[in-house]
């Protein structure tokens, strides 16, 4: 087992809010490059930002820009190959244990009731039993399934699985929420109504959370800092600070300012975007 | 529910509904035309003996203490074989299943040799283990061995990448891995293949006891036909056939998904 630290021995949140202090994840020049047949490519070039206690960051970019490769390596599931990432000021080798993952496909377990699911990370580090059931339902009634805890995830909506996964990474209180487009199954309003549950559980929580997305809407609505990548290889274009003010609801969409922030991004991936379509288009594949 | 304008209520025919009716009258007619045939003397003797001879040869057989050693027997080998067959199939299926490699190697000649007949063993086995139940517990065991083995290595192959990763993400122990993850992921296939593994194994123990053997429920059935004796056959059948039937619903109870996915 890599690390013997439980997650809470992350530093405590600065009183100055959200984004003060030091920071508690640090992606540092970080390159990715894979061998394949075609020779090697680089999905990841030299990309560096930071996330301070608190905080709520997206990740953005278009298809193919390496977002979801960035999200396993700070997950700690792959190496990268030039660079690093620390989390409270050490390097990340493996899956860190403040570092909570959600991720983007389906994965609630099919055999287990809600709340074994959500129960699961507390299970297999030897919790006691009445504690961890005692902490699940807890954590279930945060992401608003309160009276589901006896279902099996077949008998649950897309949105209320991906919730469930949500709840099974928070239950142990990770030091930093990782999810790589946990909504991209889901539709539109289903979408914004998660956005709201997830503003509400951050709000609560102090939850520190980032947030891989392709979705302008979802990171504007959500996020205090939104990092934009380009398209192959995935390099830091620039990094936007959102000014909405919190608390957020999904109301916040109809804001001009809301407006002005998603055009503002689109103008940066929107060149990005047509690159990777043009690219896809010549090789005869989709990214 | 009942439709409104209903003035009694259902019956034990009308609860059993139209399916349910309808397999009640398939196996009343299929009775009526044996009564029929066997009344009508069309056929040798006693080919298609009459219903109630068949039923006295059943309360005399199931009263008798020979049956039940001979059914012993028949049972002890199919467990035995279920046993050995078992845990060799779930052994090479999730070697199979876990390996590219070890799948594009072997499991070609598990798909050519599973469906063959097995019988065509069965010289070979007399020649290593006897006439006796060694050879009948080989022929179950290698009859069972193919599907679940088969039935192991697609169940593991077909566990989601991405439950791996969360147990990764939760640094899981390689054993939690395997307990907590696999095991479970795995276990509606395995169970599937056992079924289909009880059946192939009841098989070929009944096979090979009636080709050549000196006791169990095959033997039997092969010492009535030798006599002649068609009721009694026909007796041990349905006791064959009841209890294939009764085993088979119980392991089911085991292998149905609990929470599959939609």
């Amino acid at each position: 087992m890599k690390g013997t630290a439980m997650a809470g021995d992350t530093p405590p949140i600065d009183a100055r809010g959200p984004g003060a202090g030091d920071p508690l994840l640090v992606v540092d020049d970080v390159s990715v490059r894979f061998d394949t047949p075609q020779g090697p490519v680089t999905a990841v070039d030299r990309m560096s930002f930071d996330v301070r206690p608190g905080e709520f960051i997206s990740v953005i970019g278009p298809s193919g820009c390496g977002k979801s490769t960035l999200f396993n390596v700070i997950g700690g599931l792959l190496d990268c190959s030039a660079g690093r990432v620390t989390v409270g000021g050490a390097t990340v080798r493996g899956p860190h244990p403040s570092i909570g993952m959600v991720f983007q496909e389906e994965s609630t377990f099919p055999w287990r009731t809600v709340i074994d699911n959500v129960a699961f990370p507390l299970e297999v580090r030897g919790v006691p039993k009445a504690e961890r059931l005692d902490r699940a339902r807890q954590t279930i009634a945060l992401v608003g399934l309160a009276g589901f805890e006896q279902r099996f995830p077949s008998e649950l909506s897309g949105g209320m699985r991906q919730r469930v996964s949500i709840a099974r990474t928070l239950v142990f209180q990770p030091g930093i929420l990782l999810m790589d487009e946990p909504f991209a199954a889901l539709d539109e309003q289903t979408r914004l109504l998660l956005g709201d549950k997830v503003l509400q559980i951050q709000q609560d929580l102090k939850q520190t959370t980032l947030l891989i997305t392709h979705s302008i809407t979802e990171a504007v609505q959500l996020s205090d800092r939104i990092v934009v990548m380009t398209y192959r290889p995935g390099k830091l274009k620039r990094i936007v600070r959102i000014e909405l003010p919190r608390p957020r609801t999904s109301d916040v969409v109809s804001s001009p300012a809301f407006g002005h922030y998603v055009a503002q991004i689109w103008g940066d991936l929107r060149e990005e975007a047509s690159r990777g379509m043009a690219e896809s288009e010549t090789a005869g594949r989709s990214p | 529910m009942a439709e409104t304008g209903v003035l009694k209520p259902p019956g034990v025919l009308g609860r059993l509904g139209p399916v349910g009716r309808l397999r009640l009258v398939i196996i009343a007619a299929v009775l009526l035309s044996w009564e029929a045939l066997a009344a009508s003397g069309l056929l040798f003797r006693d080919v298609v003996p009459s219903l109630h001879r068949v039923a006295f040869a059943l309360v005399r057989l199931l009263a008798s203490g020979e049956f039940w050693s001979n059914a012993a027997v028949t049972a002890l080998e199919v467990a035995g074989a279920l046993a050995i067959g078992g845990t060799a199939g779930v052994a090479v299926g999730l070697l199979l299943g876990g390996s590219r490699f070890a799948e594009r190697a072997f499991e070609p000649y598990l798909n050519y040799l599973g469906p063959t007949p097995k019988i065509i063993f069965f010289p070979v086995m007399i020649m290593g283990f006897g006439v006796g139940w060694g050879s009948k517990i080989a022929m179950g065991a290698l009859s069972s061995f193919f599907p679940v083995a088969l039935s192991t290595a697609a169940g593991r192959r077909g566990v989601d990448r991405v439950l791996v990763r969360v147990g990764r993400s939760f640094h899981l122990t390689p054993w939690q891995m395997v307990t907590k993850i696999y095991l479970p992921a795995i276990r509606v296939p395995v169970l599937n293949g056992l079924r289909l593994g009880f059946g192939v194994s009841v098989i070929g123990v009944l096979l090979a006891e009636t080709k050549l053997s000196n006791q169990g429920l095959g033997y039997l059935v092969m010492q009535a036909y030798s006599r002649f004796d068609m009721p009694q056959m026909y007796a041990a059948l349905i006791v064959v056939f009841a209890a294939a039937v009764a085993l088979n619903a119980f392991i089911e109870r085991f292998t149905v998904p609990r929470g599959r996915r939609t």
